[in-house]
């Protein structure tokens, strides 16, 4: 369905190109509105959803460019250009961004985290607490939504988080 | 009047009335009471049978066996609350009628146990969310369905936190990539650093 490229000129095939590897990239993908004229609904999301697939497919089976241009012989060749070159200069991010999806496959992934140090100074059982605190705020993205963890944790329980994640790191600066 | 031990406030009246009951008991027998009462604030348990056998000499009724309970309880967490140290909290429970030898002995008490009080008091002042355990695993993915060769670490971490209500766990299992994975760490190393340069 990537035949259906060739209604646009080669040179906004590039910049449209582009847009779908955004998207892929989790930015913001083309709009719909921008290209009405030129496809119907159902021709939109059809190229949308294979030349997504295609790109996909040629970073994740590490395709040579041969093998590319091979799935792209019923475009022609200034639009097969078109979208090679976009390939070879996202490679990378699009690589990126299929090693965060394989990494939320069936699993919660940390999206992003924030954190806060507080001193807490009284309570309703001590007048002069003056016990510092960390709060620790999760993104937790879990099919496609995001959800909030947050937990608190005085010194000595900061010590403990910090060190079983050094023992962890320790594994990881191996494999590296 | 105010008192340190009540925060600057006035002494509360049934407080006042129950000294007096306090009174009625031998000092050494308070004394010994103080032991059962800060024994049960900070956690170890209160032998009942005890206060019921020290308390018997007196005639006390149960109702007056819980009042001195109370008041002791009172006097000790209230004290240690604000801090007041045991010269002071002696004179102040003498100003309220309290006799000499009865406030040595609760002071002498009160005094031994201050700061584990504190410690208890500030271990069991509002916590929202405790972090109680860090489990890990370190998986090393080969392949995927998205990409034939990944091999790149993935950290699983499982986070048991104390929930909203009392006595509940909340537990979270999240998977970070290893290069957010060293981001986390090294946040949490710089908070720790300001955290010490606290004290």
């Amino acid at each position: 369905m990537v035949v259906l490229l060739s209604r646009l000129p080669a040179t906004e095939c590039i910049k449209f190109c582009h847009r779908v590897v955004d998207g892929l990239c989790g930015r913001e993908p083309p709009r719909r509105s921008e290209h009405s004229t030129t496809w119907s609904p159902e021709e939109w999301l059809q190229l949308l959803d294979s030349l997504s697939a295609f790109y996909r497919r040629a970073v994740g089976s590490d395709s040579s460019e041969e093998e590319v241009l091979g799935g792209l012989a019923d475009v022609g060749s200034s639009h097969a250009e078109a979208v090679l070159s976009v390939l070879r200069a996202r490679r990378e991010e699009i690589h990126h961004a299929l090693l965060d999806r394989t990494n939320s496959i069936s699993s919660a992934t940390l999206q992003d985290f924030d954190w806060q140090l507080k001193l807490s100074l009284s309570s309703d059982k001590i007048s002069s607490l003056h016990t510092p605190l960390l709060s620790l705020s999760l993104d937790v993205r879990e099919d496609a939504a995001l959800r909030s963890v947050t937990m608190e944790m005085n010194r000595e329980e900061l010590n403990t988080l910090i060190s079983s994640l050094e023992a962890a790191n320790k594994v990881v600066l191996q494999l590296k | 009047m105010r008192f340190r031990f009540c925060g600057d406030l006035d002494c509360p009246d049934w407080v006042l009335a129950e000294i007096s009951t306090l009174a009625k008991l031998s000092s050494v027998k308070m004394k010994l009471l103080c032991a059962q009462v800060l024994k049960d604030l900070l956690g170890e348990g209160i032998d009942y049978d005890k206060v019921t056998k020290l308390t018997a000499d007196a005639k006390f009724e149960s109702g007056d066996v819980k009042a001195t309970v109370a008041v002791l309880s009172f006097i000790f967490s209230s004290a240690a609350k604000h801090d007041v140290d045991s010269e002071s909290l002696s004179s102040e429970l003498q100003q309220l009628g309290l006799p000499k030898e009865h406030t040595t002995g609760l002071c002498k008490s009160y005094e031994d146990k201050h700061s584990a009080l504190q410690g208890k008091l500030r271990e069991t002042s509002l916590r929202l969310g405790r972090l109680e355990s860090v489990s890990w695993r370190i998986d090393y993915t080969l392949s995927s369905s998205e990409l034939r060769e990944v091999n790149e670490p993935l950290i699983q971490l499982k986070l048991q936190s104390q929930g909203a209500e009392s006595g509940s766990t909340e537990t979270t299992v999240v998977s970070v990539s290893a290069d957010k994975f060293r981001v986390l760490l090294a946040e949490l190393k710089q908070a720790q650093v300001r955290m010490n340069a606290l004290q």
